[in-house]
């Protein structure tokens, strides 16, 4: 399980500055308890069986973020706007935005 | 409640329209959500319940502050501010309320006075009492989350980030920011423009258009002196550029590094058409904002004296939920013709505006 590959992206659009910001992380290449972390996240989250896009409420200039993740060939994204982010989500999303390049 | 009950259609009537692209992604009504939970597959079940639930604290405020307006004669400016002590709880604790003193904290006293200057633009020129035009009070919450690099209007009240430090200093720091949020509020309640396309694009423009003329009058400046620039001064030091975005040079605010160059296009035929950004709203919103800019300048003076009214009884009156960049300068067109006569320079001034965007 520790072994396998994965990167992640996480890309924020929208906003009031509406500045598009993408970071990366290779959780391979990662600290092991950054990395372990990460994959706990994902697994939390269920990632790989969310839906392509989260319904969200729509409020004006509020972000958006596409979470891609690939893992031993298996690619998946999803859509999610900050309103309906789920504390799972937004941890693993606030992890990203801090420790990605 | 007539108000909230249009609302509502509005709000089903683009859920039915935007299906195709995205099923609820839009303002989800109470009782859409309802249906979610009750029809839904587990996913979307779940984030519904979540949403729900995370909405739940401002729907309370909503039934409190409703109560508490029938209380308030017309015409009377009540201002809150909040400090979310950078968590994400709304609205946090009560730092000023009107006629309070000013605060040590100058993020709470510019959301105050900013909050003031834009409930003066609405209520001394276009005789509007408030967001609603009800006399709602003007709730705003600062220092939201952590580094937070936004600001945003929630349906309900303003919410201000402090900024990462390194290329955005706080949103406080810019008057038209402050404008631009609350006049999301008055166009919710009035024509109530989709968020996406260019209907959002049109909702971003008239945003940037009165929170650039809260800035303008708050300076008494013609405009000539305006600089026209949305968040002047939110960049932080280093950052190359003047500010967001530009009313005047669409697309010449900002070329960072980091930042990446303003994409805002200032003519039609460069409209963007990408999915990003609900559709660019936040990008085409140039050429709106660009075509007010050119008939302000033409019909000279101070801008929300006759360029701002006009724009102001089109939001109210005309435009309706689906408006695209064509029905707002007819609209414009016509309000022009109707208040300052048929051919007048003003309606003149209005119609060149668009045809030099290429809009008509
Ligand atoms: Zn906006």
């Amino acid at each position: 399980m520790e072994e396998k590959s994965m990167r992640i992206t996480v890309q924020r659009t929208g906003g009031f500055t509406a500045i598009p910001i993408t970071k990366t992380v290779d959780v391979t290449a990662m600290p092991t308890n950054e990395a372990t972390q990460l994959r706990q996240m994902v697994e939390a989250a269920d990632f790989f069986d969310l839906p392509a896009e989260i319904p969200s409420t729509s409020q004006p200039d509020r972000f958006v973020y596409q979470i891609s993740v690939e893992q031993e060939g298996k690619r998946h994204s999803v859509t999610v706007g900050e309103t309906a982010m789920g504390p799972d989500m937004k941890s693993l999303v606030d992890l990203l935005m801090k420790s990605g390049h | 409640m007539k108000t909230r009950q249009k609302k509502s259609i509005r709000a089903k009537n683009y859920a039915n329209k935007s299906s195709h692209v995205c099923p609820i992604c839009c303002i989800i009504p109470p009782h859409m959500m309802d249906h979610i939970i009750m029809h839904g597959n587990d996913k979307m079940r779940a984030y519904a319940l979540q949403t729900l639930r995370s909405s739940e604290q401002f729907r309370g405020k909503r039934e409190v502050m409703g109560n508490v307006s029938f209380a308030v004669s017309p015409g009377q400016k009540r201002r809150t501010v909040y400090d979310a002590a950078e968590g994400e709880t709304l609205p946090g604790a009560l730092i000023r309320a009107e006629d309070g003193p000013p605060s040590r904290d100058i993020a709470v006293n510019e959301a105050y006075d900013g909050a003031g200057a834009t409930y003066d633009l609405f209520h001394d020129v276009f005789e509007r009492n408030s967001i609603d035009d009800q006399g709602l009070r003007l709730d705003s919450t600062v220092h939201y989350g952590t580094r937070y690099d936004n600001a945003f209007w929630n349906g309900n009240q303003m919410v201000y980030g402090d900024g990462d430090g390194q290329l955005f200093n706080r949103f406080t720091i810019a008057i038209d920011v402050i404008g631009h949020e609350l006049t999301h509020g008055v166009t919710q309640y009035e024509a109530g423009l989709i968020y996406k396309g260019e209907s959002g694009a049109l909702n971003e423009s008239f945003s940037d258009v009165f929170g650039s003329l809260v800035k303008q009058r708050s300076l008494n400046q013609s405009v000539n002196q305006a600089d026209w620039l949305i968040g002047a001064g939110l960049l932080a030091p280093g950052v190359n550029g003047a500010a967001l975005r530009s009313l005047k040079e669409p697309g010449t605010a900002y070329d960072d590094p980091m930042l990446g160059k303003d994409p805002q296009p200032a003519f039609y035929k460069d409209l963007y058409r990408g999915s990003q950004d609900n559709g660019g709203v936040h990008i085409n919103s140039s050429i709106p904002n660009h075509a007010f800019y050119l008939a302000a300048m033409e019909i000279g003076g101070f801008a929300w004296e006759k360029t701002g009214k006009i724009w102001y009884i089109a939001l109210r009156d005309t435009l309706r939920s689906r408006a695209n960049f064509r029905r707002a300068a007819s609209a414009t067109i016509n309000i022009a013709g109707e208040l300052y006569g048929q051919s007048s320079e003003e309606q003149l001034a209005v119609r060149n505006a668009w045809k030099t965007v290429g809009v008509i």
